[in-house]
């Protein structure tokens, strides 16, 4: 499903614009990082995809159709959008029922909903703790319970935000692993995040939103290329540890660890200064 | 400084214990990590050391709490939180609710304290200088971004002037100049005599600002010692912790560079 | 709180309405929430007006000069004026409650309850309770959009939008319930609960014309309380 904003704008009322003339075009299956300072619209954005925000000037179309006038409950069953604060959303007394919940307001049928449910415990880790309450489950797990209940939702577009936020190594791993998963099976993934490895390695677009507006929008290595870089750190963003070191070593643009390792072994400069 | 010794602690209708055997030392003047994965008990650790574990929260604590060499196991809160302030994960719920502007918000930790009027203002304007949110001092603590929330939080424990300081997840919502701006404060902290434990996931930060590091998995301290070594060493990062990008990087450049 | 008790004593609609302008408009205007005000009393007291109305002008016994026939229904002078002062009443009690939960701030409800002395754990669990409303309210927003994410119908039928009420309630509530706990604890490690002095940084004003707002309602509603017991009734 192609997403796209065409020259959105958006503003609380009476307050000041959020967002000031977005134009982003995401075509079927790819994998999206927002990135951006606090306040630069990328939460609002995200809230625009599935109609939760409506904006004041522009449109947001799906596969070339308007949203407008499409209801929340419709657009969830195309684009499901998660949240920050698990404890925002999750609410049942098993991890079962929680993550069920989506696929059941989806009207999914009893076969397809278990499966469902299932194949996200795997993706997610938490297959063993399908009838645990979710309030007995740690920070960590809890969050992947909530990035579950939307996988299981099996929507052609996925938006995430800071998913990775408070996992430990092994949780990282698992949402990487997750979001190479969504993108072969043709689905759009887009996240949020303020982690640049996370998105150098996992993502192949990035887009850094500054107040209000796309300032801009490439591959990491672009983005996170040595002449990006004043660009990255005014928006309180640091380039990906593999950049840094690979423009100390010479390298060119080396945004993700598989990238400098590969360009040192070439140029044959292996040892760090 | 601020000790533990042999602390096992169980949360209130827990069937387990949550920390196991846990010694840990915190001299003045000094900022110790406290490393481990999600769920290894770092927030249980933090609440112990804070005093809300047993004290507010329940539960049975056995082992030795002790403040230069007292005990404290007796010591009701608001006695402890003379020496000793807890910052707590969650920006949002530090925040007291009670206070209509920032200014008054990190002011409310000193005013509870009954210093006097100029006392209390003295420390309040140090501490937003030193987070840099002067500017935001006549805000609504409410209306903030989480980044603001933590550093106004951070500002009302830093008011207070305690000679402990336990920092859960410190600069987690913040971005890099914010980042900077706690750290900085956390060393000035530690340079005025105050011992200072942060808990966290992240071995980058206990890289950048720890004396010590202590790691944590399953409730029990497995090692403590310099930064140097515990993050030398390959067994911490078999602990569900992530290696610090720059080190396993220059790690792996090594390995090409020796032929491997 | 006296303008609730003077309202009930005084009858007829006059007396009451000038309690209202006094009581409740006066001090919103000069508070500057009377839109507010306005706005949240009509809904808080629309709901029991417009049945109070509907059952005293349809059902008040005893009515002689009938205005309307329908049916078995008569609609009598008599109730239409009962009517109308249950329904003035109703505004002003609305009225006094909104503006008392609008022109506190739990911050200066606080200081001076710690002002007068009261213990440090009663200040905390009247401003933990106090603290709390607002949160939940938009707690309960914030809540409402992430289930509307996940398909939650909120434009839909009545059923299902009852239905969607326990995804909305039970994270809300534990939600703010697991806040405030937080926010329990974090204020403890802050001295909150300590015995003993706290520093005011600004005395919460209580000046003279206020303490003497107070001594006037106070004996205003003691001598109407005391003159409808002795039997009298406005002549309005």
């Amino acid at each position: 499903m192609d997403v796209e904003l065409q020259d959105v704008h958006f503003a609380y009322p009476g307050g000041p614009p959020v967002l000031d003339g977005v134009g982003l075009r995401i075509p079927n299956g790819r994998s999206v990082a927002l990135m951006g300072p606090n306040g630069s619209g990328k939460t609002t954005l995200a809230r625009h995809l599935d109609g939760l925000l409506r904006p004041t000037r522009g449109r947001v179309l799906l596969d070339g159709r308007d949203i407008a006038g499409r209801r929340v409950a419709d657009l969830a069953a195309s684009v499901a959008v998660g949240f920050q604060d698990p404890d925002r959303q999750v609410f049942s007394r098993r991890v079962r029922d929680e993550v069920a919940f989506g696929p059941r307001q989806l009207g999914f049928s009893a076969e397809r909903r278990d499966a469902a449910v299932a194949a996200a415990l795997d993706a997610t880790g938490l297959a063993d703790d399908i009838d645990v309450h979710p309030h007995d489950l740690g920070g960590a797990r809890r969050k992947l319970l909530a990035i579950a209940s939307l996988l299981a939702m099996q929507t052609p577009v996925l938006v995430l935000d800071e998913p990775t936020v408070g996992l430990g190594a092994a949780g990282v791993t698992r949402v990487q692993r997750i979001v190479a998963q969504l993108v072969a099976e043709g689905r759009t993934v887009i996240a949020i995040s303020h982690e640049s490895r996370f998105v150098a390695e996992s993502f192949e677009r990035v887009v850094l939103l500054a107040q209000g507006r796309v300032v801009m929008d490439g591959s990491p290595a672009d983005v996170f290329a040595e002449a990006s870089w004043p660009l990255v750190r005014s928006a309180g963003l640091e380039p990906p540890a593999a950049a840094i070191l690979g423009a100390r070593l010479g390298l060119g643009s080396t945004p993700t660890e598989a990238a400098l390792l590969a360009s040192a072994a070439a140029a044959g400069r292996a040892r760090v200064p | 400084m601020l000790s533990l010794r042999g602390v096992s602690y169980r949360y209130p209708g827990a069937a387990l214990d949550s920390l196991h055997d846990v010694s840990l030392e915190l001299p003045g003047g000094t900022i110790t990590g406290l490393l481990g994965a999600p769920e290894s008990g770092l927030s249980t650790v933090c609440m112990v050391l804070g005093g809300l574990a047993p004290r507010v929260i329940g539960g049975t604590l056995r082992g030795e709490s002790s403040i230069d060499g007292q005990d404290v196991r007796g010591w009701p809160m608001h006695r402890l939180c003379e020496s000793v302030v807890l910052g707590l994960g969650q920006p949002a719920g530090q925040l007291s609710m009670v206070a209509a502007t920032v200014y008054e918000e990190v002011a409310f930790g000193p005013a509870n304290l009954g210093l006097s009027r100029s006392e209390v203002m003295a420390r309040t304007e140090q501490a937003l200088e030193q987070l840099a949110i002067h500017d935001l001092a006549s805000r609504d603590p409410g209306r903030l971004s989480g980044g603001q929330q933590q550093l106004v939080a951070l500002a009302g424990l830093l008011a207070m002037r305690a000679r402990h300081l336990i920092l859960d997840e410190p600069v987690a919502a913040l971005d890099a100049h914010g980042r900077t701006l706690a750290l900085a404060a956390l060393a000035a902290a530690a340079a005025g005599g105050a011992a200072v434990l942060v808990a966290t996931q992240h071995s980058d930060l206990v890289a950048s600002i720890c004396s010590s590091v202590a790691l944590l998995t399953g409730g029990r301290v497995m090692r403590q010692g310099p930064p140097g070594e515990v993050l030398a060493d390959p067994a911490t990062w078999a602990l569900g912790i992530a290696e610090p990008a720059e080190q396993r990087l220059a790690r792996l450049l090594g390995d090409i560079g020796d032929g491997r | 709180m006296a303008t609730v008790v003077a309202v009930v004593v005084l009858g007829g609609v006059v007396g009451p309405v000038l309690v209202w302008l006094l009581a409740v408009l006066l001090p919103a205007a000069a508070a500057r929430v009377l839109p507010g005000l306005l706005r949240t009393s009509a809904l808080l007291a629309l709901p029991i007006a417009v049945s109070a109305a509907i059952v005293n002008i349809l059902f008040t016994p005893g009515g002689e000069t009938v205005l309307v026939e329908l049916g078995p229904l008569r609609v009598t002078g008599e109730g239409v004026s009962v009517a109308v002062e249950v329904v003035v009443r109703v505004l002003v009690m609305a009225g006094a409650v909104t503006l008392y939960y609008l022109a506190t701030r739990p911050a200066e409800l606080v200081a001076s309850l710690q002002a007068h002395g009261f213990p440090a754990r009663t200040t905390f669990v009247i401003h933990n309770a106090v603290a709390m409303i607002p949160r939940l309210a938009e707690r309960a927003g914030e809540v409402t959009e992430a289930q509307r994410a996940r398909g939650l119908d909120s434009e839909g039928s009545l059923r299902r939008r009852l239905r969607g009420v326990t995804a909305v309630a039970g994270p809300t509530v534990s939600g703010a319930i697991g806040e405030a706990e937080t926010r329990a604890l974090a204020l403890e490690m802050r001295g909150f609960t300590r015995p003993g002095r706290h520093t005011l940084l600004w005395a919460p004003v209580d000046r003279g014309s206020q303490r003497a707002a107070r001594w006037v309602m106070v004996t205003t509603v003691a001598v109407l309380v005391a003159l409808r017991l002795a039997g009298w009734t406005a002549p309005w």
